[in-house]
C-alpha cells in the first residue's frame, strides 16, 4: 500500500503542473525627462535593418524620445505580448499581423488613436485608406499600419518559355488554361510532377488566398458584422477551383502555404500566390520568376492584403503615449515611408508615393502597380482566429471533395456563431 | 583493573539510564527536530512549487470564474465558463478527438514498452545495454524537436521515409492531411518519443521480481507462458499501473507534436483540449475561458486516475 501511496502523490504531482497558467505583478516604469520606449517588432531579416535605422535616425533626430527596438519572429510576438502584458512588462509599441490587432484592441490593451489620425502633423491622412480599414475597429483607430501589401502572382518565368507562354495570364480563365497546359504528369500515374499552380487548401499565405479567390467573384467571409460565406458566388467560386484542382489536377491538395513555397521555390509549380517574401526564397533558389497582379475573376480584381500593424500598449502614463505617436509621425514621413518601401521590399503606405519612386527596386515597383486591389483580411473582426479556422475548414474539406452547398452553409453558420460571441 | 571494570559494567547502564528515560521523551524531540530539518531541505523545493504550480493554480482556479483576458478589468461571470465547454461543439470534437489519441497513445506505448523489457529482461540477449540505451534514446529529445524531424520524414515531397517506402511500391501520401491518419500519425510520434521512458521502469519492476518465484514455477512445470501469466504479471500489477495512469495523463496532455505537426488539422481531426486551452488563451485572449478548460482537464484526469489506482488495488488485494 505504501508503494501505492506514492504512485499516488506522483500523479498527483503530474496532475498538478495541468492548470498552470497565470500571472501577476507590476511593471518598472522608467521615470525621467527622456521617454524611453521599448518597441517590439518579428522584421527579422533585411527589413530589420533598415527598420531599426530609420528608428535610430528618429532617437538622433530629437532629444526627447528614445526607442530601443526588441525583434523577435512574429509567431513569438503573438505567444509573449499575453504574458508580458499581464506582468505589466510588455512592449510600449509593438508591430504584429494586422488580424491579430482587433482580439487585443477589443480587450483593451491598444491606446485608441482617434485623435492622433485627426491631427495633420501626424502624416497619416496620405494613408491608403483599405491599410487604415484595417486598423479599424468598433469604430475606433487602434494602430498604425507598418506593412500593407495585396498578394501577388509569382511565375516561374523558365517553366512559361519551356511551354511557349510568354505572358502571365490576367482572367481566371486564362489562368486555369495556363495551369492546365503547365501540368505535367510525363509517366501518366495519375500525380503530375509538375504543377501548374500552387493552390493550398489550408493555412494558406497569410491566410489570404482563398479570401482573394472569393473576392474576385464577388463574394466575401464577413460583411458589416455578418457572415456572408453562404453565397451562390462563393458557391461557383469553390466550385471552379476545386474542379480545377480535383479533376486537371492543376494543383496538389493538402498543400498549406509553407509546403506552397516550397513546392514553387523547387520548381515543381508555375504559378504561385505569395508575399513579397516570396522574390527572396525564389532569388535563393535560382528561380527566374515575374510577378502579376492576382488574376481578375468574373466580378472583381481584388486580392486579399497582407497587413503589419503597430499599436501603442495601454500604460499608466500618458507620456509615452504622446512618445510613440511622434515615432509614428516621423515613420510615415515622405522620405522616411519611401525608404521603408525600399527597404521593407513591400510597396509604399503612402498614396502619394507613386511606383516610380520606388522603381529602384523592381519588386517593389511590381507590387505597388498592385497595392491598389489589396482588400484587408477581415478588418474589425474581433474573434478572426475562429473565422480564419472555419474558412479553413471549409476551403480544405472542399478540396477533398465534400459537398459544396452543405459546406457553405455550414460555414456560415459556425462563422456567424462566432461572430455573435463577444 | 577490576574496579574499573566493574565502575564501566556497573557504570554504562547507570549511565545510559537517564538516556534510556530520555529516550522516551527524545525521540519526540529528535524527531521534530528531524521534521525541521526534512523541512529546511523541503524548503527550496516547495518555494518553487508554490510559485510556478499551486500558486498558478489557484489563480487559475479564480480565473476560471471570470471573463479575464490576462490584462486590463476582468468580470466574475460564474459559472458561465464551464457551461460553455458543455455546448461548445468545438470543445466537443476536442473532447472526442483527446480521447481518440489517448485510446490510440496508451495501449500503443504500454504494449511495446512491456514487450521490450521482457525483451530487454533476458540475460541471453547480446549487447543489452546497448539497446536499453539506443531505445530509451528518443524520450530524452523535446516532443517538439521530434515532431519536426517525423514532419520531415513523412513529408511526401522531400520526405525520406516516402522515399524509401516509395521505392517498395508503398504510397504513403500526405499523412499529416490525411484525416483518418494524421491522429495516428501525431500518436505514433509521442509513442516513439515515450516508450522508452515506459520500459525503463518496467526493466526496473521487472528486476524486483525475485529469480526464485520463475525457478519454483518451473519445478512445478510452467511453460514460459504461463510463467509470465502468473508470476511476471502479478508481480508487475504496480508498475503496470504506474505506467498506465503515467501514460494516460500525457495523452490526455497531448499538444507539442501536434502544434508542430498538423497544428490540429486537417479540419480539426488532431485538435485536442490542451490546444483549445492554447488558442482560447494566446489566440482568443479568453483566458477565463481557457483556466476553466483546464480544470475541468483536471478533473478528468484525476478521475481517470482515481479509477485506475482504485482498479489495481483491488486486483492486487484480490491477488493477495
Amino acid at each position: 500500500m505504501k508503494k501505492s501511496l506514492t504512485i499516488f502523490a506522483a500523479i498527483a504531482a503530474a496532475t498538478l503542473s495541468l492548470a498552470a497558467c497565470s500571472g501577476a505583478g507590476a511593471g518598472s516604469e522608467n521615470k525621467g525627462s527622456k521617454a524611453e520606449l521599448t518597441f517590439w517588432h518579428g522584421y527579422t531579416e533585411a527589413d530589420g535593418k533598415v527598420l531599426n535605422k530609420i528608428v535610430d535616425d528618429f532617437n538622433a533626430s530629437q532629444n526627447e524620445v528614445s526607442i530601443k527596438v526588441q525583434i523577435n519572429p512574429w509567431s513569438v510576438i503573438d505567444d509573449t505580448l499575453l504574458p508580458a502584458l499581464s506582468s505589466g512588462k510588455g512592449p510600449d509599441i509593438v508591430a504584429m499581423p494586422a488580424e491579430r490587432l482587433p482580439v487585443y484592441a477589443d480587450k483593451g490593451a491598444f491606446v485608441e488613436l482617434d485623435d492622433f489620425y485627426r491631427d495633420p502633423t501626424s502624416n497619416l491622412d496620405k494613408l491608403a485608406p483599405a491599410a487604415v480599414e484595417m486598423e479599424t475597429v468598433n469604430g475606433h483607430k487602434y494602430g498604425v499600419p507598418s506593412g500593407f501589401v495585396p498578394l501577388a502572382m509569382f511565375y516561374n518565368k523558365t517553366l512559361f518559355a519551356q511551354a511557349g507562354i510568354t505572358t502571365p495570364p490576367a482572367t481566371w480563365d486564362e489562368w486555369i488554361a495556363t495551369a492546365k497546359k503547365l501540368t505535367v504528369d510525363a509517366d501518366n500515374d495519375g500525380i503530375p510532377e509538375q504543377f501548374g499552380l500552387g493552390l493550398p487548401d489550408h493555412a494558406t499565405v497569410a491566410n489570404g488566398v482563398w479570401p482573394s479567390l472569393f473576392y474576385g467573384n464577388g463574394g466575401d467571409i464577413v460583411k458589416d458584422g455578418k457572415a456572408v460565406v453562404d453565397s451562390p458566388e462563393n458557391a461557383r467560386t469553390l466550385k471552379t477551383w476545386v474542379d480545377a484542382v480535383r479533376n486537371d489536377k492543376i494543383s496538389p491538395t493538402g498543400l498549406d502555404g509553407i509546403a506552397g513555397d516550397k513546392l514553387f521555390s523547387s520548381g515543381k509549380a508555375a504559378m504561385y500566390l505569395g508575399g513579397p517574401w516570396m522574390s527572396s526564397i525564389a532569388q535563393e533558389s535560382k528561380i527566374d520568376f515575374g510577378i502579376a497582379a492576382v488574376p481578375a475573376g468574373p466580378k472583381a480584381q481584388a486580392a486579399s492584403a497582407i497587413g503589419i500593424s503597430m499599436a501603442v500598449t495601454q500604460q499608466k502614463d500618458d507620456s509615452k503615449a504622446a512618445a510613440a505617436r511622434k515615432f509614428f509621425s516621423y515613420f510615415m514621413q515622405k522620405e522616411q515611408a519611401t525608404a521603408w518601401s525600399l527597404g521593407s521590399g513591400w510597396p509604399p503606405l503612402r498614396t502619394d508615393i507613386p511606383a516610380g519612386a520606388v522603381a529602384s527596386n523592381p519588386v517593389v515597383e511590381a507590387l505597388t502597380k498592385q497595392a491598389e486591389f489589396g482588400r484587408p483580411l477581415l478588418p474589425g473582426v474581433v474573434n478572426s482566429t475562429d473565422v480564419l479556422t472555419a474558412v479553413d475548414k471549409l476551403t480544405q474539406r472542399a478540396v477533398a471533395g465534400e459537398n459544396i452547398k452543405d459546406l457553405l452553409s455550414e460555414t456560415q453558420a459556425s462563422v456567424q456563431k462566432v461572430l455573435d460571441t463577444k | 583493573m577490576s574496579t574499573t571494570i566493574n565502575k564501566k559494567n556497573l557504570q554504562s547502564p547507570r549511565y545510559r539510564a537517564p538516556a534510556a528515560i530520555g529516550g522516551r521523551r527524545n525521540p519526540a524531540i529528535g524527531q521534530r527536530r528531524k521534521n525541521f530539518q526534512a523541512l529546511g531541505f523541503l524548503v527550496p523545493a516547495l518555494l518553487i512549487l508554490g510559485a510556478f504550480t499551486a500558486w498558478p493554480m489557484i489563480s487559475a482556479l479564480r480565473l476560471s470564474f471570470t471573463d479575464a483576458s490576462g490584462f486590463g478589468k476582468e468580470e466574475w461571470v460564474g459559472f458561465e465558463n464551464y457551461a460553455r465547454i458543455f455546448t461548445d461543439p468545438v470543445i466537443l470534437n476536442a473532447v472526442a478527438n483527446t480521447a481518440l489519441y489517448a485510446l490510440l497513445f496508451t495501449p500503443t506505448a504500454v504494449a511495446l514498452a512491456l514487450v521490450l523489457a521482457l525483451l530487454l529482461n533476458d540475460p541471453r540477449l547480446p549487447f543489452r545495454g546497448f539497446f536499453r540505451t539506443a531505445l530509451f534514446l528518443p524520450f530524452i529529445i523535446s516532443l517538439a524537436v521530434a515532431a519536426i524531424a517525423w514532419t520531415y520524414l513523412i513529408d511526401p515531397q522531400v520526405g525520406l521515409l516516402n522515399y524509401w517506402l516509395s521505392s517498395a511500391g508503398i504510397r504513403l501520401g500526405n499523412v499529416l492531411q490525411d484525416p483518418i491518419l494524421a491522429m495516428p500519425a501525431v500518436a505514433f510520434v509521442a509513442v516513439w518519443k515515450s516508450f522508452g521512458f515506459y520500459m525503463v521502469i518496467f526493466l526496473a519492476g521487472l528486476q524486483e521480481i525475485p529469480g526464485s518465484l520463475y525457478e519454483a514455477a518451473r519445478v512445478d512445470g510452467a511453460g514460459a507462458w504461463t510463467r509470465f501469466r502468473h508470476v511476471t504479471m502479478p508481480m508487475l500489477s504496480n508498475t503496470t499501473a504506474f505506467v498506465l495512469i503515467f501514460a494516460l495523463i500525457a495523452a490526455l496532455q497531448a499538444f507539442d507534436q501536434i502544434y508542430v505537426m498538423t497544428g490540429g488539422g486537417p479540419y480539426g481531426h488532431t485538435e485536442t483540449v490542451v490546444m483549445q486551452i492554447y488558442s482560447a488563451g494566446f489566440r482568443k485572449l479568453d483566458v477565463g475561458f481557457a483556466s476553466a478548460l483546464s480544470y475541468v482537464l483536471l478533473a478528468a484526469t484525476l478521475l481517470l486516475s482515481v479509477i485506475q489506482f482504485v482498479f489495481f488495488g483491488k486486483r492486487e488485494r484480490e491477488g493477495e
